[in-house]
């Protein structure tokens, strides 16, 4: 009896230590101590480091590298204990951390001045329901990418017919012509809003246009068909990397391993679709800094100096030299270095096509929903007109279920 | 009177730190789920929640389409086999390890506990993309020296049910080898030798000692796999359905199903209404085939 | 005579070259990631993949056991395993042995509902788990974590050992009892050794389940010095935009061998205490 009694006390004696232990850590953070959530790459997180450093030095910044940033924003809300002040994320989660009530508006907490200077589209992709959530760093966007030893750059084809036609020349033998994760949301958006449709409209409504996106399915599937049957990244960039694919869509976050691999790496404008005369339009991910409701309230000062020298086009420069990152301050490219830099400059050049994703809630069910009708299509070999049909009802089934 | 309060008192005292914490991280979730499951928690109530009923209820019931039903009867025959398979696999290779003359049979082991030693989702991406990839996987490598077609193994729905399972074995197999083994040990020698004696062949003892004498010890374990088989979600998502890297099958477990009809919805309550319903269910099917019965002797 | 024996050696090779076979058949994936760990290249394909890598290097595993924190991971990781395996035993093995020897009103309810609990498709039990530390003020603290792994495990810790209890013959306690052995006494003395089997077996699957889980670490605890090496592994992995697929497989495999090197040395406690003559004794 004495025993058991003992081990219980001990338990109560463990979570009465921990309770203490826990209070002490959580709240005592000083108002010039600011937490900032990222998922992403070293060279970026540095080259953000080693500036603030010189530019904020008061600041006691603290980085943290999460990998399911979202799920635990999602968890931990505004809670001061174990949420962090600031995160790092692209634009598209904007509208479900507004909703969800947790991030607090830019506007009064940095000069409208500095955002005189950034690019309209990162703007308006920070924008959600006419209010700012985000302080533009830099964005990406997919680019048309070739290896100059098996396409020329004179023989890059500028429409989408040429493109095929290459295609069906070069494509064989383990051989790619051209390879893109084609069942993927993200990357087959670029050939639905070269039809002129789109994935979701700003209020909600699931294809707007259904007819282009049909046509853009049909359209595409003659490509998807000289395609390997595989649309997981791994598999496409590995064979555009190892020589065996001529050209492929990625992101700028190819390009390093592409100079590693030995690649002579062209960059070319995206194609245009010949029967709409639009470009293939992908979409743009504005990588910015979102501040927390908590933060903003109680470590103001401390926010708004971060805020300020974040705004600055110094910084913009740096990510830009440090990891090829497209500023998103316009003044940057002034820059000698940068204005040099092909790939940021292929970027900039897309930026004027390029449509920012979504940011609007709905959009987090419509990137399964897309990816599922993309995939009946393109590796089940399902009827479009049906597979379109039950994409569209599950759209509006997980739209409605979302209220 | 008082002495047998008195014992059972003392019982709940010896047991209580146990159940204590079953009930703060088992049973509190799902009591909060539940209580969840009757309110309006989504993107646009992350806080201000309030009660609205059964109406989640009366919605999840419409995501019971037939894709759920396919789902549902897809899961059961993926328990049934997984387990099959593993309790008879496991059996005959931890029989075999038990052989005393098999010397190196520590070493053995050892080995074939790699698979559960490295977290799932790394041995499941490593299945993927080196062992079932159309183009660059080990698989049709092998089958291209041996001069055939290369093929696309997790895109229809069969083959990704099968590929899927073979995924499943290789992670469930070392516990449960080591379960079994386990239970072997504890069987007394003796009835053996006496068995012998009678000239039993091996089939007969191991019918009648062996069988007998492990169930007990590895019932628990099994129960468990059974649940978490049932309750399946990363082999068949990551090897499968997960966003950007579908394959085309059409194959997916309750769990699967329900997280991309509704978990994916950031609705709160309306997802709690579908996991207490898959919970119930479960508990429906438990007691259809009577597995708590087996906890209990 | 010599025939039999002769016969018995050639099955006995049969044997192990069926196990070798299977072991090498079984490490399959795992030599995959062994080669994509000693290669130079960033990829975690090729086209012609090879066991023996081409471009052979050492410095992915330098990078993991130089460049991250491992050290301090490993070490954290031990203190977690450490404390939550002997939590799990210290609740999990007094409760079985009442649920195995006691009779008392509300056992069979108990026993009926813990496997019912199995049932729960505990997707969004992170979410109540959160709510319920927190007040505690339990995030970000060791101790939350630990009581969140002893408690998940405990279903499973007790009803297992409860089972092996089962099978141990009550006769054998009654002696002590005789000789004046306090209930302590009897279920340290006499059915922990005898029941060896199962409480390594259970406290290995708590071991291994700290040791690999992820979620629950990275959510509960903040900051790199905090994290477990299955946390850090996690933040290792490599995405389409950032990472090295060589570092992750060679972390991967570190971080797998210490759970190997103790199953290794477990294997000879895992003889149960009956067929070593605990009975007859």
């Amino acid at each position: 009896m004495k025993r058991c009694l003992s081990i219980l006390l001990a338990l109560a004696m463990l979570l009465a230590l921990a309770a203490c232990g826990g209070e002490s850590g959580g709240d005592a953070a000083g108002a010039d101590e600011l937490v900032i959530w990222h998922d992403k790459e070293d060279a970026v997180i540095q080259a953000l480091q080693d500036y603030l450093a010189q530019a904020a030095p008061e600041l006691k910044i603290t980085f943290e590298k999460k990998t399911s940033l979202t799920d635990s924003l999602k968890l931990v809300g505004n809670d001061p204990s174990a949420a962090p002040d600031l995160f790092i994320f692209a634009h598209d989660k904007i509208g479900v951390f507004a909703e969800m009530g947790i991030l607090s508006p830019i506007g009064g907490l940095v000069d409208a001045a500095a955002l005189e200077d950034m690019l309209p589209m990162t703007l308006d992709a920070a924008t959600y329901k006419d209010t700012l959530y985000q302080l533009p760093l830099y964005f990406e966007t997919l680019l048309f990418m070739y290896n100059q030893r098996y396409m020329l750059p004179d023989s890059v084809p500028a429409t989408t017919g040429e493109l095929l036609s290459y295609m069906q020349a070069n494509t064989g033998r383990g051989r790619y012509g051209f390879v893109e994760q084609h069942s993927t949301a993200y990357y087959s958006a670029a050939w639905i809003h070269g039809f002129g449709g789109s994935i979701i409209d700003e209020n909600g409504t699931p294809f707007p246009d259904a007819g282009a996106v049909k046509d853009a399915l049909a359209y595409h599937l003659k490509f998807v068909r000289l395609m390997p049957g595989e649309t997981e990244y791994n598999t496409v960039n590995t064979l555009f990397l190892e020589g065996k694919a001529d050209a492929t869509i990625g992101g700028p976050w190819m390009v390093p391993s592409a100079r590693e691999a030995g690649i002579k790496l062209g960059i070319a404008p995206m194609p245009t679709v010949d029967a709409t005369g639009m470009p293939l339009a992908p979409y743009s991910g504005v990588q910015g800094i979102h501040v927390l409701k908590f933060a903003a309230e109680n470590k103001t000062e401390a926010v708004k100096e971060l805020l300020a020298a974040l705004a600055d086009p110094a910084i913009g420069v740096s990510l830009a030299l440090a990891s090829g990152c497209a500023p998103a301050n316009e003044k940057c490219y002034d820059d000698p270095q940068v204005a040099e830099d092909e790939l940021v400059q292929a970027m900039r050049a897309t930026a004027e096509i390029a449509v920012p994703m979504p940011n609007i809630p709905e959009m987090d069910v419509m990137w399964t929903v897309t990816g599922n009708l993309l995939t009946d299509v393109n590796l089940s070999g399902k009827d479009i007109d049906a597979s379109f049909d039950a994409a569209l009802a599950q759209a509006n089934d997980l739209i409605s279920a979302m209220k | 009177m008082k002495s047998r309060k008195r014992a059972t008192l003392y019982s709940y005292a010896w047991s209580g730190p146990s159940l204590l914490l079953i009930g703060l991280m088992v049973v509190f979730p799902i009591l909060y789920t539940a209580y969840i499951s009757l309110t309006n928690m989504n993107v646009y109530h992350w806080f201000d929640f309030t009660i609205v009923g059964l109406d989640n209820y009366i919605r999840a019931l419409f995501v019971f389409d037939s894709g759920f039903l396919s789902a549902l009867l897809a899961t059961i025959l993926w328990t049934a086999m997984s387990m099959l398979f593993q309790l008879v696999i496991a059996f005959v290779l931890a029989s075999l390890l038990n052989i005393q003359k098999l010397r190196f049979r520590k070493l053995y082991k050892t080995v074939l506990m790699f698979p559960w030693a490295m977290p799932g989702y790394v041995s499941i991406l490593l299945w993927k993309t080196g062992i079932f990839n159309s183009q660059f996987g080990l698989l049709n490598q092998w089958m291209e020296k041996l001069g055939l077609a290369a093929a696309r193994w997790l895109a229809s729905d069969v083959s990704a049910f099968i590929c899927c399972s073979i995924v499943n074995l290789w992670l469930a197999l070392p516990f449960m080898i080591m379960i079994m083994d386990g239970a072997l040990q504890s069987i007394d020698r003796s009835y053996y030798e006496s068995a012998l004696l009678d000239g039993a062949n091996w089939l007969e003892r191991t019918r009648s000692i062996t069988v007998p004498a492990i169930r007990p010890i590895i019932a628990p374990a099994v129960i468990i796999t059974i649940f978490t088989t049932f309750k399946q979600f990363d082999v068949v998502y990551l090897l499968t359905q997960q966003a950007g890297a579908k394959t085309g099958s059409g194959f997916h477990t309750i769990l699967t199903y329900a997280y991309e009809n509704a978990f994916i919805t950031n609705n709160y309550g309306y997802s709690s209404a579908i996991s207490i319903i898959i919970f119930v269910l479960l508990i429906a099917f438990s007691a259809r085939y009577q597995l708590r019965e087996e906890g209990d002797r | 005579m010599s025939k039999k024996k002769w016969k018995e050696r050639l099955s006995l090779t049969a044997l192990n070259v069926f196990f070798i076979a299977l072991c090498f058949a079984t490490l399959i994936p795992i030599l995959y990631a062994v080669s994509v760990s000693l290669n130079g290249q960033n990829s975690l394909l090729s086209s012609d993949f090879s066991f023996i890598p081409k471009n052979f290097t050492l410095d992915n595993y330098r990078a993991v056991l130089f460049g991250e924190d491992i050290m301090t991971w490993f070490k954290n990781t031990v203190i977690l395993a450490a404390v939550t395996v002997t939590l799990s035993l210290a609740v999990a093995v007094p409760a079985a042995y009442c649920f195995s020897r006691r009779r008392f009103p509300g056992r069979r309810a108990i026993l009926k509902c813990l496997v019912l609990l199995n049932s729960f498709p505990a997707v969004l039990s992170m979410f109540a788990i959160y709510r319920l530390l927190r007040p505690m003020g339990l995030v970000n603290s060791r101790v939350g974590l630990i009581l969140v792994y002893t408690g998940t495990m405990a279903v499973f810790s007790l009803w297992n050992t409860k089972g092996y209890f089962d099978t141990i013959p009550v006769e054998i306690e009654e002696a002590a009892r005789m000789d004046g052995a306090s209930d302590m006494q009897v279920v340290v003395r006499i059915v922990m050794p005898l029941a060896k089997p199962s409480i390594v077996v259970t406290a290995l699957m708590v071991l291994i389940y700290v040791w690999n889980e992820y979620i629950y670490a990275t959510t509960f605890l903040t900051g790199e010095a905090n994290y477990t090496l299955a946390a850090g592994l996690n933040a290792l992995q490599a995405t389409e935009m950032t990472g090295s697929w060589p570092v992750f497989a060679a972390a991967s495999i570190v971080v797998s061998l210490p759970v190997l090197v103790i199953f290794f040395l477990c294997q000879k406690h895992m003889t149960s205490g009956l067929t070593a003559g605990g009975v007859k004794g």
